[in-house]
């Protein structure tokens, strides 16, 4: 990770810098050893699948999780050992939390309750946070009355009355469906812009990720396998398990058999040959190493002699299925014990359908080829092997 | 009806649970419907039906005791009694039912321990507390081991039902409660109290009714003024009036005001909190 922290000369600064954070459950590791930092301002959020440690990470920072060791600092403080309000973090709740028994209102006005403000003052002021989440109208309504986009409206109207330096929020688009998701998820981006504090977001989702921050860490069983740009995640993965959790990619694996001319060459198995570009350090001729290659970068040709020679960069298969996306279209190709995936444009596929059966010849540019950091262990343990997302 | 339209004949079960479940309710209502019935004799004082000139001498009766026992003075026992044996019941359970929302050392021993006090017999652990009084030289009362003699009936149940109330309590709430600021008592206050309060009041129905019709726990731990129910069995050996009648009439009015109070504010919350009015 890069970031500048410039938080000595802004008091206020929502930066959160984990330090060797390691959260033990029962003698495992939930959260191992890790060191982020997430610059003041930014969206970032923590992908994974459930149980990779990402919610335990939002917990810590939050202050209702204890780390087993390390430290946790927002702004320049250190916040491990803090109640939550003395962090400057509010939490936004997988199920909103919205407290049954108070009125809508009285929800929002919670935080200021508690400080002793009065009655009068916390209700006007409470009254101007849900007329900026347009929910005015409803502020008598008690929580079961309203629809879940609602909820989660009063349920950001209570944490961002505490004017808090950072918000958490806890996979806040899971409860809601399809339509009501899309539209909420774009509230949270402008309102986010619009405060300019920290958002960290716990999902599950690869599109939400992408949509939403310009910080992605993508998690792996209490991990950090890679933390950058969406656009970096999305197209410059490192890892074979990144390259998969954010689909879009195929992993390919092969030994080193020459390193020339700028260029890297790669026999797999079957003896199909790949090229990337040499980029130093380098593995040693003979060793194993694992690209990455976008799935809407391949090309496909049917396949019309029984033996033909593949060049560089190309791979023979048999068409397993096709599926129709819209604006592109989806063929899965088996080929010597792998599964590749080929995400054609639908005006190419269309010109000269393939269909199951078809012998096909994949091919793409070494330009295109993404040299992954580890080899591919396989499928062995790795669920996003096969994944059809 | 639509059901039976969509769905075909009725099988021959549903005509034998209907068939028991109308036993139930005879066996259940039915004594409780003769005694309102015949606690209304008149002056012939006949213990059985058929019911002759009726009107209200027996209820007077009981209030202003000549033949009768001492019915008034056993009613306020009875009813300071079961109100102490309510409020501490809801204490403690709700207490311990935080307490064991967390896995401490020894809980389900505790857990158990307090549990098995369902399975005792109560005649004889009315006996036991008699005999335990005696051994340390302390005096039997209504108010001190006929108390302990109820908070072991009513205790487990209480907790019983915390356990239920508190497993359905999401901790997202007192959490989000700590996260606007609200101190640990501020939480329980504001937050968790007011939303297990239904529960709480199911303990405190079944704290104040178990212990107002409590017998065999009493029998022997009241010391010598008895209680309600010891004082209506007394009644039945050498009472032979419709008053015995009336008494009952007036203690199942008791007890249904008291279900009808706690299960009409726990309706009325769960309405408030639906937004009806």
């Amino acid at each position: 990770m890069t970031t500048a922290t410039t938080s000595s000369s802004a008091p206020a600064s929502g930066d959160i810098r984990l330090v060797n954070l390691t959260k033990t459950f029962g003698g495992s590791n939930a959260v191992e050893n890790i060191n982020l930092t997430i610059p003041h301002g930014s969206y970032c959020c923590l992908l994974g699948p459930s149980g990779c440690g990402k919610t335990t990470i939002l917990r810590m920072i939050a202050g209702h999780e204890t780390p087993t060791s390390g430290e946790i600092y927002i702004g320049n403080d250190m916040v491990v050992g803090k109640p939550p309000v003395e962090r400057g973090t509010a939490m936004m709740f997988q199920s909103y939390a919205l407290f049954p028994h108070l009125t809508i209102l009285d929800n929002v006005a919670f935080y200021l309750k508690m400080r002793n403000v009065g009655k009068e003052e916390r209700r006007a002021k409470a009254e101007d946070m849900l007329k900026r989440v347009q929910l005015h109208a409803l502020k008598d309504r008690m929580p079961a009355q309203l629809s879940g986009g609602q909820q989660q409206r009063v349920a950001l109207a209570r944490s961002l009355i505490t004017n808090p330096k950072v918000l958490l929020l806890d996979e806040p688009l899971s409860a809601l469906d399809e339509f009501l998701r899309l539209r909420m998820r774009g509230e949270l981006k402008s309102l986010q812009n619009e405060l300019g504090i920290t958002f960290v977001h716990v999902t599950h989702t690869q599109p939400e990720a992408i949509a939403l921050a310009n910080m992605v860490v993508v998690m792996d069983t209490g991990r950090i396998d890679q933390a950058d740009t969406a656009n970096v995640i999305f197209n410059r993965p490192t890892t074979p398990y990144v390259a998969r959790f954010m689909g879009g990619q195929n992993v390919l694996t092969g030994s080193v058999e020459a390193k020339a001319d700028g260029r890297i060459k790669l026999k797999g198995t079957g003896g199909a040959v790949f090229e990337a570009a040499l980029k130093e350090p380098s593995p040693a001729v003979g060793a194993t190493m694992s690209i990455a290659v976008r799935r809407d970068r391949i090309k496909l040709r049917k396949n019309r002699e029984a033996k033909v020679a593949t060049g560089a960069n190309e791979i023979k298969g048999v068409v397993d299925s096709t599926e129709y996306q819209g604006s592109y279209v989806k063929v899965t190709v088996e080929m010597g014990g792998g599964v590749f995936v080929a995400n054609l444009p639908d005006g190419d596929y269309f010109a000269d359908p393939v269909d199951k059966g078809d012998a096909v010849i994949a091919s793409w540019n070494t330009a295109d080829v993404n040299i992954l950091s580890k080899v591919d262990s396989g499928a062995a343990g790795d669920p996003y092997l096969n994944a059809n997302h | 009806m639509a059901a039976s339209q969509s769905y075909g004949p009725r099988p021959w079960t549903f005509y034998v649970l209907a068939t028991l479940f109308t036993l139930f309710v005879i066996f259940l209502y039915g004594p409780m419907i003769a005694i309102l019935v015949l606690s209304f004799q008149g002056p012939s004082a006949s213990l059985v039906f058929p019911l002759r000139e009726p009107s209200l001498m027996w209820f007077d009766e009981l209030f202003s005791p000549r033949r009768t026992g001492d019915v008034v003075g056993a009613f306020n026992r009875s009813m300071p009694l079961a109100i102490m044996v309510m409020v501490l019941t809801v204490l403690i359970s709700v207490a311990a039912g935080f307490a064991f929302r967390r896995r401490f050392l020894g809980s389900s021993v505790i857990f158990y321990t307090a549990i098995a006090s369902l399975i005792v017999p109560g005649l004889v652990l009315s006996i036991g507390i008699l005999v335990t009084f005696r051994f340390f030289g302390l005096p039997a009362s209504w108010y001190g081991s006929a108390l302990g003699a109820h908070l072991s009936w009513t205790l487990p149940f209480g907790l019983l039902i915390m356990f239920a109330v508190l497993g359905r309590l999401n901790p997202s709430y007192e959490e989000a409660a700590r996260d606007l600021g609200a101190s640990r008592w501020q939480s329980v206050k504001s937050v968790v109290i007011p939303i297990v309060f239904p529960g709480m009041i199911a303990v405190a129905l079944f704290g104040f009714t178990l212990s107002y019709d409590e017998f065999p726990r009493s029998w022997l731990s009241v010391g010598s003024k008895n209680t309600l129910p010891l004082e209506i069995w007394t009644m039945t050996t050498n009472v032979t009036s419709p008053a015995l009648y009336a008494l009952g009439t007036v203690t199942t009015v008791v007890s249904f005001a008291v279900i009808a109070l706690a299960l009409g504010s726990i309706i009325l919350i769960q309405r408030r909190r639906a937004g009806r009015k």
